[in-house]
C-alpha cells in the first residue's frame, strides 16, 4: 500500500476520555509509589514519634503518660548537653562555609591544573564518614600523627589528647566536621562561581573597583542560593550524619561531651531501652532542624 | 608639537591578579599554586594514612614502622571483608533500583502530568529532605521490624529507598522540566500512553539524570553506618560500614587491619565518584536552577 | 472521507478566557486549509483541538463524520508537524520516521518500505542514520514532514512549521510542502502567522482574530473582497490603506470628503446604509498597487504630498500625505513631514521624489467601505 493511495476510511473509537483526564491519571499514578514511600516511612514515623514522646516505650509494649513525659525530659541534664553539643557544633558552620569558599575562588582562579585539584579536593566526600572517623581518631590520638606534627616542630615534650578530654573532644570533632564537609561546599560553591558572567567583573573592573570590592558586591550576592543550600546541607549533615563520627571517633564520649543530639537518640534508645524518650529527642531534633531551615529563608534571604 | 592627548598612565599599584583574566604576575601565580598543593595534601591525608598504616603489621605500627602485608592476609579472619562488601552491593544496587524505579515516574508526573494538587504534594515530598533519620528511626525501627522486615535486606533497602526518594523526585523533576513538552505531544499525537512516552521518550532523555542520582545515591548508601547498623540484623549480612565500624568498637582490634579494611570500604565509592564525577557536579547544581 | 467540521467550537482558559469563540467551518478532502491571524488570536490553540492536544470546552468537532470531542489524539489518525520540529533526539531519522508505524504495530518490512518512499519524497535518503543534532534546521523539518507523511494520516496538522528557518529557505520549503501536499490528497490544516504563507500555499484561508472567525474563503476573494477592516488590513502587503472619511449625498454619486478635499465615487450600498442627511462616517479602503497617478488636469482627484519614498528594485512605494487643496506651493527641504495617509505603489522608472505633489485617484471598482463601529465591509446591493 503505497504512501500515495487514496486513503480508506479508518473507524475511529469514540470514548469517554480526554487528553487531560488521561494525563492526569497517568500522573497520579506515576507520583503514587514516590508518595507510599515518603508518607509510609517519613511521613508515618513522624506522626508515631509524636504520639509515642508522651508515652513510656520500650519498643514492643507502651504506656501512655501525658505531657510530663516532655516536662521530665527537659530536667534530664543529658538533653541539656546534647543540645548544647549541638549549639557550639553551630559555631563550626561557618568554617564548613568560608573555607569551601576560599578555596572554590582559589580553584576559579584557574591554576595549572585546577581541575585535578578539584577532583582531589572532592575525594573525601566519597568515602564513608565512619572511615574519616577512623582516620581522624588516628589524627588525634594520643600516639597519632597530630603530636607528631608538634613534636616535628620541635615541642617535643607537648602531647595533646584532645579526643581524651571533655574539653577538646567536641572540638575535634567539629575540626573533622569541617574536614569532611569540604569537598561538597568546595564543589557547590565553584558551580556556584562558574554560572557567574565574567562581564560582570570585568564591567566592575572598569569602573575602577578593587579586588574586595568585586567580591562583596557582584561574587557573593551571585553566590547568595549556593551559599544557602550549602548552609542548608550542611546543618542537615550536623544534625544526622554526624553520627557516624560520633560512633566511631568517641562514643559520645568522654562523658557525653560529644553526644549530640543524634547520637543521644540513639544511644536513649538503643542502648538504654527508652524508645518514649528517645522518640522525644527526635521530635526535638526535627523541630530544630525545622528552626535551622526557616531562620535561613529569613537571614539569607530566598526566593522559595 | 602637537600631540593627541597621552593616554591615562597605569596607576602606581602593583598589578593585581584580576579574577579572571590570565595574565598574572608569577609570583602570584606561584603564591597561588603552593596554596593549592598545600590544600591537596591535607585532602589526601586520609588515603596516605590508610595506606601506609595498613602496610605494617600490628607489632610494627605499635613499634614505630616498617613494611608488612600481614594485615591485609589478616583482614579477611577477623572480619568476613568479601561478605560484607557483597552485602553492601546488594543493598546498594536494589535501593538505587528501587529510587530509580520511584523517582522517575514521580519525576515525570510532577513535571509534566499535573494533576490536581501535585504542587502541594510535591512540596510535602520535597520537605521531607529535611526529616533526619534520628527523628523517625524509633517508629521506624518498629515498624520495620514488626513488618518482619529486619531479617534480611529488604528493610534497610526500603528505608534507603524512602530516604532517597525526596530528593531524587526533586532532581528528576527539574530535569524533565527542561524536556520541551512538544516532544511528549508529538510521541501521544503517533500512538503513544504515557506509560509509552515515559518509557521510550523521557528515559532514554534521561540518562545523565539518572547518572547523577544513582552516583549520589550510591556514595550516600554505600557510606551510611545508622540504618545498616539498626536495620540488618544478621550479622552475616553486614555491609562494610558496619562491619568497620563494629570493629573499631572492639578492643582488641588491629589498626593496620582497620585501615586496611577501611580502605577496602573507600575503593568502591572513590572508583564510582572518579567515573562518574561530571554528573557529580551537574546533580548538585539542579538545585539551584529551579 | 476525511472531511473536517468545526461546529461552534469554543475554548475557554481557566475561569474567563476564550481562546476559541465559536469557530464553525468546514475542511473538505484533500483541501490545504490554512489557518492565519495575529499572535494569541486563537489559531494554534484550534489545531491543537483537533489534533486532541486541547480539550473542547464547548461545540463539536467532526473528522470524517465521527464527532470527536472525546477521541484521543491517538485515535484520530492525524499527523502532526511541530513548530520547533519536536523530533526523537536519541533515535536517527529512519527510526523517528518510521516511529508511529512501530507502535502501530506494521511489520518491519512495511516499515522500511514506507520510511524509504517518504524519505524518497523528502530527499531524505542519505540522512537516514543521522540523529536530528546532526542536522541543519531546513533537514530537522523535513523529518518532521516526513515523521508525518509515512502514516498516511486522514489530515496532516502543521503548526508554523516554516517559522524557525531562515527567508530563503522558507520559500523553497513553502513550495515543497505544497507540492508533497497536492501529491498526497491529504486534508491539512496549517497554522501561521505569515499571510504570505496563507496566500501562496492555502486552497482555501481562514482569518482569526481573538479566537473568532472573520472570514474564510479562497486567498484571491479574501484579497479583493474582505469581509471587514481586520482581513482587509491583514492580507496583503504592504496594507491596505485605510482612511477616516465622511460620505454626503451627491449627485448621482456620493461625495467622500477627506479633511478638505472631496472626491466622488458611486455609492452602491445596501438600504441599511443609505446615507442619512447629515452623511456617514466610513473607512476608506484602498490598495496600494490601487491608488493611481493622475495629471493635475484630471478631475476627482485627491492632491498628495510625497513624503517618503521607497525603491523596492521592482517597483516603489510611495508615502503620501493629504495636502491641503489650497497650498500650490513645492514644500521647502527640510520642513517636517505631515503624517502619512496613503501608500502607493509605482513602476521602477517612476520618476518621483520626496517633496513633490502628486494627484492621486482610486479606480471605483478596488474601493472599499468600511463601518466604522464594527469593521463590517459595506456590501454592495
Amino acid at each position: 500500500m503505497s504512501v500515495i493511495a487514496t486513503k480508506a476510511p479508518r473507524p475511529m473509537r469514540a470514548g469517554r476520555m480526554t487528553l487531560r483526564r488521561r494525563r492526569q491519571f497517568a500522573g497520579f499514578l506515576f507520583a503514587l509509589p514516590a508518595i507510599a514511600l515518603v508518607i509510609g516511612f517519613i511521613g508515618v514515623p513522624i506522626g508515631q514519634a509524636i504520639y509515642y514522646s508522651f508515652t513510656s516505650w520500650n519498643g514492643l509494649t507502651s504506656q501512655w503518660i501525658g505531657p510530663s513525659t516532655w516536662s521530665q525530659a527537659f530536667h534530664n541534664s543529658n538533653l541539656w548537653t546534647a543540645l548544647q553539643n549541638n549549639a557550639l557544633l553551630l559555631l563550626s558552620v561557618p568554617f564548613a562555609l568560608g573555607l569551601p569558599l576560599l578555596i572554590a575562588v582559589l580553584l576559579h582562579q584557574r591554576v595549572a591544573g585546577w581541575r585535578i585539584f578539584r577532583s582531589i579536593y572532592f575525594m573525601p566526600t566519597a568515602i564513608s564518614w565512619v572511615v574519616l572517623g577512623l582516620v581522624a581518631e588516628r589524627f588525634f590520638a594520643y600516639q597519632g600523627t597530630l603530636n607528631s606534627i608538634i613534636h616535628a616542630f620541635g615541642f617535643a615534650h607537648t602531647n595533646t589528647n584532645m579526643l581524651g578530654y571533655e574539653s577538646t573532644a567536641l572540638s575535634a570533632l567539629g575540626i573533622t566536621f569541617v574536614f569532611t564537609m569540604i569537598g561538597t561546599n568546595t564543589m557547590l560553591f565553584l558551580t556556584g562561581l562558574a554560572t557567574l558572567d565574567p562581564t560582570l567583573e570585568e564591567a566592575a573592573r572598569i569602573d575602577g573597583a578593587g579586588r574586595w570590592r568585586i567580591f562583596r558586591s557582584i561574587t557573593l550576592p551571585h553566590l547568595s542560593r549556593f551559599i544557602q543550600l550549602a548552609f542548608v546541607m550542611t546543618v542537615i549533615a550536623l544534625f544526622s550524619a554526624l553520627f557516624s563520627l560520633i560512633f566511631v571517633m568517641t562514643g559520645g564520649g568522654p562523658g557525653y561531651a560529644t553526644t549530640t543530639m543524634e547520637f543521644l537518640i540513639y544511644q536513649t534508645g538503643f542502648n538504654q531501652g527508652d524508645f518514649g524518650t528517645a522518640a522525644l529527642y527526635g521530635i526535638i531534633l526535627f523541630v530544630l532542624t525545622g528552626i535551622v531551615g526557616i531562620v535561613q529563608l529569613r537571614l539569607i534571604g530566598s526566593n522559595e | 608639537m602637537t600631540t593627541l592627548a597621552t593616554p591615562p598612565q597605569e596607576t602606581n599599584e602593583p598589578e593585581r591578579p584580576a579574577l579572571i583574566t590570565p595574565r598574572k604576575p608569577k609570583v602570584g601565580r606561584w603564591a597561588l599554586f603552593a596554596v593549592m598543593v598545600g590544600v591537596a595534601v591535607v585532602m589526601l591525608y586520609p588515603f596516605w594514612v590508610m595506606i601506609i598504616t595498613s602496610l605494617e603489621s600490628e607489632q610494627q605500627f605499635l613499634s614505630g614502622g616498617g613494611f608488612s602485608w600481614l594485615s591485609w592476609s589478616g583482614l579477611s579472619s577477623t572480619i568476613p571483608v568479601g561478605q560484607e562488601v557483597l552485602s553492601s552491593t546488594i543493598v546498594c544496587s536494589a535501593s538505587i533500583f528501587v529510587i530509580l524505579c520511584v523517582g522517575l515516574p514521580a519525576g515525570f508526573a510532577f513535571s509534566k502530568l499535573r494533576f490536581r494538587t501535585s504542587t502541594s504534594v510535591f512540596l510535602v515530598i520535597v520537605s521531607a529532605m529535611m526529616v533526619p533519620l534520628q527523628a523517625i528511626l524509633m517508629p521506624e525501627f518498629v515498624n520495620v521490624t514488626k513488618l518482619g522486615l529486619t531479617g534480611g535486606y529488604f528493610g534497610a533497602i526500603l528505608v534507603y529507598a524512602a530516604l532517597g526518594t525526596p530528593f531524587s523526585t526533586f532532581l528528576f523533576t527539574t530535569y524533565f522540566r527542561g524536556v520541551p513538552d512538544e516532544l511528549i505531544e508529538a510521541g501521544i499525537v503517533d500512538g503513544l500512553g504515557y506509560v509509552g512516552v515515559l518509557g521510550r521518550l523521557i528515559i532514554p532523555v534521561a540518562v545523565p539524570a539518572i547518572a547523577t542520582v544513582t552516583v549520589l545515591q550510591f556514595i550516600q548508601i554505600w557510606d551510611d553506618l545508622l540504618v545498616g547498623l539498626l536495620f540488618i540484623q544478621n550479622t552475616n549480612e553486614r555491609p562494610i560500614t558496619v562491619g568497620l565500624a563494629v570493629l573499631a568498637a572492639g578492643r582488641t582490634t588491629s589498626i593496620p587491619e582497620l585501615m586496611a579494611g577501611s580502605l577496602v570500604s573507600a575503593l568502591p565509592a572513590m572508583i564510582v565518584y572518579l567515573g562518574f564525577q561530571r554528573y557529580l557536579v551537574k546533580g548538585l547544581t539542579m538545585g539551584i536552577d529551579r | 472521507m476525511a472531511e473536517i467540521t468545526f461546529d461552534g467550537v469554543t475554548k475557554v482558559f481557566g475561569d474567563d478566557i476564550k481562546a476559541v469563540d465559536g469557530l464553525s467551518l468546514n475542511i473538505a478532502e484533500g483541501e490545504f486549509m490554512v489557518f492565519v491571524g495575529p499572535s494569541g488570536c486563537g489559531k494554534t490553540t484550534a489545531l491543537r483541538m483537533l489534533a486532541g492536544l486541547e480539550d473542547i470546552t464547548s461545540g463539536t468537532l467532526s473528522i470524517g463524520g465521527t464527532v470527536v470531542n472525546n477521541v484521543l489524539p491517538k485515535h484520530r489518525d492525524v499527523a502532526m508537524v511541530f513548530q520547533n520540529y519536536a523530533l526523537y533526539p536519541h533515535m536517527s531519522v529512519e527510526k523517528n520516521i518510521g516511529f508511529a508505524l512501530k507502535i502501530r504495530g506494521d511489520s518491519k518490512a512495511e516499515i522500511k518500505r514506507k520510511v524509504d518512499e517518504a524519505a524518497t519524497i523528502l530527499h531524505l535518503n542519505d540522512f537516514l542514520d543521522r540523529r536530528p543534532k546532526a542536522l541543519s534546521g531546513g533537514q530537522r523539518q523535513r523529518v518532521a514532514m516526513g515523521r508525518a507523511i509515512v502514516r498516511n494520516p486522514q489530515a496532516f496538522l502543521m503548526d508554523e512549521p516554516l517559522s524557525n528557518l531562515d527567508a530563503k529557505l522558507r520559500v523553497e520549503m513553502r513550495l515543497e510542502i505544497a507540492r508533497i501536499q497536492r501529491l498526497l490528497g491529504v486534508a491539512t490544516v496549517y497554522v501561521t502567522h505569515d499571510q504570505v504563507e496563507a496566500m501562496t500555499m492555502g486552497d482555501r484561508v481562514a482569518v482569526l482574530r481573538d479566537g473568532k472567525l472573520q472570514q474564510v474563503d479562497t486567498p484571491q476573494h479574501l484579497y479583493d473582497r474582505p469581509a471587514n477592516e481586520f482581513v482587509a488590513g491583514f492580507m496583503g502587503s504592504p496594507p491596505m490603506n485605510l482612511l477616516r472619511c465622511h460620505v454626503r449625498a451627491g449627485k448621482d454619486r456620493v461625495q467622500v470628503v477627506f479633511g478638505d478635499q472631496v472626491i466622488e465615487l458611486p455609492w452602491d450600498y445596501t438600504s441599511s446604509h443609505d446615507l442619512p442627511p447629515a452623511g456617514l462616517d466610513v473607512v476608506f479602503g484602498v490598495r496600494p498597487e490601487d491608488v493611481l497617478v493622475a495629471d493635475a488636469q484630471s478631475t476627482n482627484t485627491l492632491k498628495t504630498r510625497v513624503e517618503r519614498r521607497e525603491a523596492l528594485g521592482s517597483e516603489i512605494l510611495v508615502h503620501l500625505s493629504l495636502d491641503s487643496s489650497s497650498d500650490t506651493s513645492q514644500s521647502p527641504r527640510g520642513e517636517l513631514a505631515r503624517p502619512v495617509a496613503l501608500v502607493a505603489k509605482m513602476g521602477p522608472r517612476q520618476k518621483i521624489a520626496v517633496g513633490d505633489v502628486v494627484f492621486v485617484q482610486f479606480a471605483a471598482e478596488h474601493a472599499h467601505f468600511f463601518d466604522v463601529a464594527s469593521g463590517e465591509t459595506l456590501r454592495s446591493r
